[in-house]
């Protein structure tokens, strides 16, 4: 028993003093945390987006045109406490050929340099009162790029500043009443009333990202790397048996993995906000089962692999492919079949699945009764094949 | 009590297309130390290897403190120690700490202040195994090897690679062993580390024991003769010939010529009235008694060493 | 030049041999495409989304069903409670939802969908506004007009993302070639055996550039000509400017690569590295999401990045999109010198013993 302790701690002790392993371990988990929370914590939130736009006016005088520039500038500037405007807004200068200005704006819309035109139209100011009393109404041109998700979303901005100009208008002729108007509410499916962040939804995800990589790639690299070196056979030549070398193995890996949780939790908590709580009996066993798959998994690519670099080949392969298709950072939607038979082979599915679903973020999509059989299949499966195939020792 | 610690009958191991080793038998008795000489090949590591329990005979048993056993088993380990030929331990420990670690398999091992002490690394206790040279790493086997004061300890190839300091060191540390009433089986293929150390020798070749017994009886059974060797530099091309007048055998061997006789006066005078008129300078003259390396040219006509 | 050509033969030899890192540069990308394609679809605005209705009033429905129809590429799906609604959503049949009790208006929409809930919100924003008019008789007086000015013609946003993915794949096989099989080569000893022969260590490195130009123009010309015959995706191939542009970024990304190799000594680890830099500079080179909605920094930070200016390039020579010749030029010079001033420097990271 002592022999076992006494592996598992030096088993943790390598880890951490081997910087390679210590940062895939700790940094590279925290570092896409960190990353991605940035990038999508805050999609479209205040002072984190900023499009570039042109906006030329080619009617004349004041009026409601001028309403228009003026809304947009507002948009340009910056917010109250810092930060940018949502839009870089290019406009003709004093006394520039308004029509050569467009065509340069044009080049570079099409060059990709520029989010989106709009252009007032000659006689507009005009028209929008011949509108007001019953004729036909003018309109904006907005150019945009289709194909550019940037593109169509300062669209979609540009359409809500419109939209608030014609309530605006509506509202001070009279036509629109802001009493009667209907109130809007945003609300989410899951548990709870408070809105989950982005950072609920994928914290779990990173937490079983980094248990992922531990088993994938430190499974079969520390014990394909220590048997090749002949580390192994210094403890086979002594009363050590294999048996107790794994236990001692696995409670070491299991100790890593919880220091690492600490870590990945401590920043997603306190640097970004996370409100999920963890300290639950089937949270805590939905993370110890992926502990688990994931080590068997690492012992099953042991046993395949012939060499450390083979293994880590077939590491590398898997990682990308599992990560993804399961739900783990992004929903999954939209795969043709070949792909979604993939997602319900992958035990990263329904692991994440429960762990959400435990955690309250979002609702379980994987089958209820196959969210347990999964992942134990796997290990039962990883099992077989490593105690029949890993070979413990090198030949001569 | 029974004096043979181990007992060899008809070991027999394969490898896909080679015999590595061919049936071989041999006892080793207690407090003694036994070795297996011979080239690079011959079998002993393999040997060693079903000994220490990493391997199975396809044939043959062992009997090893009195219980029979075809593969060498957790219990027999408890009471061995053992020196792999190559092996590492992990980097990134400290060097108590695989102490520590190794202690912690064996029921009745030693503090660890005290292996530390016995093989000079006292100093390093809390050096990491990735910053000690290579003697310090060989110093920290031997003592992983004795953590658990073991009756038999198995060492392959112990100096290979050494330098001459720290060979005498391991000489001397084996030394210390069988006054201890231990047990020693080393393989080597150094033939004066057979003869400063064993009490018997089995001489392997192509994985089978072409002879056995104290370095002494091995020699003299092969070679009553005296052996003379020098430079063959500048020799004339009839200098065998002649030689072979005054000599039971006479031989070119690499950059020396080699005589043996069993009458050494007749051959000196001889031989350095042949030098005196050829005028050979006689380089690197040696008189001595025929060693391991002798016997087993005599029995294989190659040398020990390639 | 007959070493040269035979280090070049011997050099191409164990490439293809070498079954997983063949694997690596020609099918990886693929599944990349694939895998990536498929789920992030939905980015930036999908091209239609559904839309669960509960309408549990009749009040001021006409208007609504007005709103609705004016809302543009929204797909109604109407459900006859909010409970069946929430089902539907947390099962993915539709993308968010809509109640109406006859006071408030609600959309409701589900965390996990991060990529698309901006989107949807927006349509939320022009489907409440329109509501708001439409029951109170208001006409919006200013309508707007859009108009494609994108310029060339494409088969939609996925057009633009695979020469993304091609850039990316050539800025593995760059660094990779050097971070990789070279510190490898390092490693086993291999070059210190060519060290001491009369060859030169620029030779092998010219070798090694030479067989990594000829897969890296294979591996992009197969991952083209799978986007066109299983996506349908229509390019407008500048070839020369193609091949010029291909055979400088696969010399400068091996370039960057020697910079990694020379800060990290064992091969898992500069490969690790690469590994690495490699999948961040994904993340925020613009390749799958538009740079404008990260916060200024990582804006900042993207603009620094050599993959985000290669994937512009790569859009430009495939003729996705249009760029000025000034700038393309600029990226491609850059990229061909990076390489061939570290050249040298490599040559002397070849000739430095390792270390046992």
């Amino acid at each position: 028993m002592k022999g076992i302790l006494l592996l598992s701690r030096a088993h943790i002790a390598i880890s951490l003093r081997e910087r390679v392993t210590l940062f895939w371990f700790l940094v590279f988990p925290i570092l896409l945390l960190s990353i991605l929370a940035l990038i999508f914590g805050n999609t479209g939130g205040e002072g984190n987006v900023r499009f570039d736009i042109a906006l030329v006016n080619e009617d004349s005088g004041d009026g409601f045109s001028g309403m228009i520039e003026r809304a947009f500038g507002e948009m340009a500037t910056p917010a109250e406490g810092g930060g940018e405007g949502i839009f870089s807004l290019a406009i003709p200068r004093s006394g520039q050929d308004r029509g050569a200005f467009l065509e340069e704006e044009m080049e570079r819309l099409s060059r990709g340099g520029l989010a989106a035109i709009l252009v007032i139209p000659a006689g507009f100011n005009d028209d929008l009162i011949g509108a007001l009393t019953g004729e036909e109404r003018p309109a904006v041109d907005l150019y945009l790029n289709r194909n550019d998700p940037g593109s169509r979303m300062a669209g979609g901005i540009i359409d809500q500043v419109i939209a608030g100009v014609n309530r605006e208008i509506l509202i001070r002729s009279g036509r629109l009443d802001p009493e009667g108007e209907v109130e809007t509410k945003a609300g989410w499916i899951g548990d709870g009333e408070e809105r989950p962040g982005y950072i609920d939804f994928l914290l779990p995800g990173i937490v079983l990202m980094g248990f992922f990589t531990a088993g994938l790639f430190g499974v079969p690299g520390t014990i394909l790397y220590s048997r090749d070196v002949k580390i192994l056979r210094r403890y086979w030549v002594s009363p050590l048996t294999v048996p107790r070398y794994v236990a001692g193995f696995a409670i070491g890996h299991i100790g890593l993995c919880t220091l690492q949780f600490g870590a990945v939790y401590t920043i997603g908590r306190y640097a970004f906000g996370a409100r999920l709580d963890f300290a639950r009996v089937d949270v805590a066993l939905v993370l110890l089962l992926s502990v688990a798959t994931f080590m068997a998994f690492g012992f099953l690519i042991a046993s395949i692999a012939r060499t450390p670099n083979g293994g880590m080949a077939i590491a590398n392969i898997l990682n990308m492919p599992m990560m993804f298709l399961s739900g783990l950072f992004f929903p999954i939607t939209g795969l043709p079949l070949f792909l979604l038979a993939l997602v319900y082979v992958n035990p990263v599915s329904y692991l994440i699945d429960s762990l959400r679903a435990g955690l309250g973020v979002g609702t379980a999509v994987m089958p209820g009764s196959l969210r347990l059989a999964v992942p134990l299949g796997w290990i039962a499966l990883s099992i077989a094949v490593a105690g029949m195939r890993l070979r413990w020792d090198v030949e001569r | 009590m029974d004096r043979t610690v181990l007992k060899a009958e008809g070991l027999v191991k394969d490898y896909r297309d080679v015999r590595a080793v061919a049936g071989i038998s041999f006892a080793v008795e207690r407090a003694t130390v036994f070795t297996l000489l011979g080239p690079n090949g011959a079998g002993k590591t393999t040997t060693l290897e079903i000994l220490e329990g990493i391997r199975s005979p396809d044939a043959g048993t062992i009997t090893l403190f009195g219980r029979t056993l075809r593969r060498v088993d957790r219990a027999a380990k408890q009471r061995m120690g053992v020196l792999l030929q190559e092996g590492n331990f992990e980097p990134y420990l400290k060097v108590k700490e695989v102490v520590r670690l190794f202690a912690s398999f064996f029921a009745h091992p030693r503090e660890v202040g005290e292996i530390l002490a016995a093989v000079g690394l006292e100093e390093k206790g809390n050096a990491l195994v990735r910053g000690l040279s290579g003697g310090q790493k060989q110093r920290l086997a031997v003592g992983v090897a004795l953590i658990n004061d073991p009756e038999l300890v198995l060492l392959d190839e112990p100096t290979t690679g050494l330098d001459p300091q720290a060979r005498r060191n391991i000489w001397s540390i084996v030394g210390r062993l069988k006054s201890e009433g231990k047990t020693v089986i080393l393989t080597t293929h150094y033939m004066e580390e057979a003869e400063a150390l064993a009490d018997s020798v089995c001489i392997m070749d192509h994985g089978s024991i072409i002879a056995e017994g104290s370095p002494r009886e091995l020699a003299e059974r092969f070679g009553e003769e005296t052996v003379i060797e020098f430079q063959s530099e500048d020799a004339p091309a009839d200098a065998i010939e002649r030689l072979r007048a005054f000599s039971d055998e006479a031989k070119l061997d690499g950059e020396m010529i080699r005589l043996e006789t069993s009458d050494l006066p007749r051959t000196m005078e001889g031989l350095f009235a042949w030098a005196r008129e050829a005028g050979i300078p006689l380089g690197q003259l040696v008189v001595r008694q025929p060693n391991l390396e002798d016997v087993f040219l005599a029995l294989t006509g190659r040398r020990l060493r390639e | 030049m007959r070493g040269l050509s035979s280090l070049i033969a011997s050099e191409l030899k164990i490439t293809l041999r070498d079954r997983m890192g063949l694997f690596f540069t020609l099918i990886f990308p693929l599944i990349f495409i694939l895998i990536f394609g498929f789920l992030m679809g939905g980015f930036g605005g999908a091209d239609s989304a559904a839309l669960g209705t509960a309408l549990l009033s009749e009040r001021d429905i006409g208007s609504l069903q007005e709103a609705l129809k004016d809302a543009g590429a929204i797909e109604v799906v109407p459900f006859a409670t909010e409970e069946e609604l929430s089902d539907a959503l947390s099962k993915r049949k539709v993308d968010f939802g809509l109640l109406w009790d006859g006071e408030e208006l609600r959309f409701l929409y589900d965390p996990a969908r991060v990529e698309g809930n901006y989107a949807f919100q927006q349509l939320a924003r022009g489907i409440s506004a329109e509501f708001n008019l439409l029951r109170q008789g208001a006409v919006p007086p200013i309508g707007i007009r859009e108009i494609d000015a994108g310029g060339i013609e494409t088969k939609g946003w996925f057009n633009l993302v695979v020469p993304g993915i091609i850039a990316f794949s050539i800025l593995s096989a760059g660094l990779f070639a050097v971070s990789g099989h070279i510190t490898a080569m390092k490693e086993r000893r291999i070059l210190d055996r060519l060290i001491v022969t009369p060859m030169r260590p620029v030779s092998l490195l010219v070798a090694v550039a030479a067989v990594r130009l000829a897969i890296v123009y294979f591996s992009t010309l197969i991952t083209l000509g799978v986007s066109i015959l299983i996506f349908g995706l229509a390019f407008r191939v500048d070839w020369a400017g193609y091949f010029l542009f291909v055979g400088s970024a696969t010399i400068g990304t091996m370039g960057l690569g020697t910079i990694i190799a020379l800060l990290v000594r064992r091969p898992a680890s500069a490969s690790n590295l690469a590994n690495v830099l490699a999948m961040i500079m994904l993340f925020l080179s613009g390749i799958y999401f538009p740079i404008e909605v990260m916060p200024p920094f990582l804006r900042a930070l993207s603009q620094g990045l050599p993959l985000t200016h290669m994937a512009d390039a790569m859009r430009y020579v495939t003729g996705v999109t249009e760029m000025e010749p000034v700038r393309f030029w600029a990226i491609t010079l850059s990229l061909l010198g990076i390489g061939i001033v570290l050249f040298p420097i490599l040559s002397r990271y070849v000739v430095r013993p390792s270390r046992s």
